[in-house]
């Protein structure tokens, strides 16, 4: 139930750089390397994996981000309402997908706090943390990079032009939020 | 710093990487046969050579997968990067 509570301070606005904490959201890690886990996924959510690098995909409520050949991360577009720490997603593939010895599926919710950044100096911000080239990233919509933010692992979301979401661990979020703050006064 | 090719999520930062030693080590079929001598070769004595070494690479903060790589260490110029289980390239 983490995700119920606050993970960073109120939401800031600097130079017009807006950052929020989303919460709660919903957010699921599966992994599966056999040949039927994408198209399973596929029918139970209504979402194809992105098998490209660095790619993801959308759909109503979801949206899938490609981690690595064999892992992606699948969270919903919305806040979550509901007081409870049973996700109809989850329970769906977990029906689906684990027991079935597709792949693995693991509730992240907990796990990762999602930060919302807009304006168009976010990628200002990045450059002064991240070794990362987001010269192609800023201009694609619905690019994902997992890269180091400040010594920080984080995942990165394009959502929109110049709106990103940002997913960073739960333990490590309140420092990269207040150096986040501290860079963005800087800028 | 250097830029890495990795072979699943395109050119990446070397402090995304963790090195992983020398690659193409093959374990011994039968360990218990092995003279204690023979064993500590295989775990581990590793050649670290001045040139072109073939070295094993982890993209610990990107996509934490393994892969290979061909490096001259003398000054840092990457030959060639292939996944884990490929052929490694003869020239």
């Amino acid at each position: 139930m983490l995700n119920y509570n606050q993970a960073l301070p109120e939401d800031t606005l600097i130079q017009d750089l807006q950052m929020k904490e989303v919460r709660p959201i919903m957010k699921l890690i599966i992994r599966g390397k056999k040949r039927n886990f994408i198209s399973a996924i596929g029918k139970s959510l209504n979402i194809l994996l992105p098998t490209e690098a660095n790619t993801s995909a959308q759909s109503d409520k979801l949206a899938a981000l490609w981690l690595s050949p064999d892992e992606w991360m699948i969270y919903s577009n919305e806040p979550v309402d509901e007081n409870t720490n049973n996700y109809e997603t989850e329970e769906l593939l977990n029906n689906n997908i684990s027991k079935l010895n597709l792949g693995a599926i693991t509730d992240v919710t907990d796990q990762f706090v999602m930060i919302n950044l807009k304006g168009n100096k976010i990628y200002e911000l990045f450059q002064s943390g991240s070794p990362f080239n987001f010269n192609d990233f800023q201009n694609k919509k619905g690019t994902v990079v997992q890269t180091i933010l400040n010594k920080i692992d984080v995942i990165m979301h394009n959502r929109d032009k110049n709106t990103v979401n940002l997913f960073v661990r739960r333990s490590f979020s309140q420092h990269l939020f207040s150096w986040m703050n501290d860079a963005a006064s800087r800028l | 710093m250097f830029i890495i090719n990795c072979p699943f999520c395109g050119k990446r930062e070397q402090s995304e990487f963790k090195a992983g030693g020398e690659a193409h080590i093959v374990r011994p079929k039968q360990p218990t046969e092995l003279s204690d001598d023979q064993w500590a070769e295989y775990l581990f004595m590793r050649k670290n050579i001045k040139g072109i070494q073939f070295e094993r690479w982890n993209h610990a903060h990107g996509c934490r997968k393994w892969f290979n790589m061909v490096r001259d260490t003398s000054n840092d110029e990457i030959k060639a990067v292939y996944k884990m289980g490929e052929k490694p390239p003869t020239k």
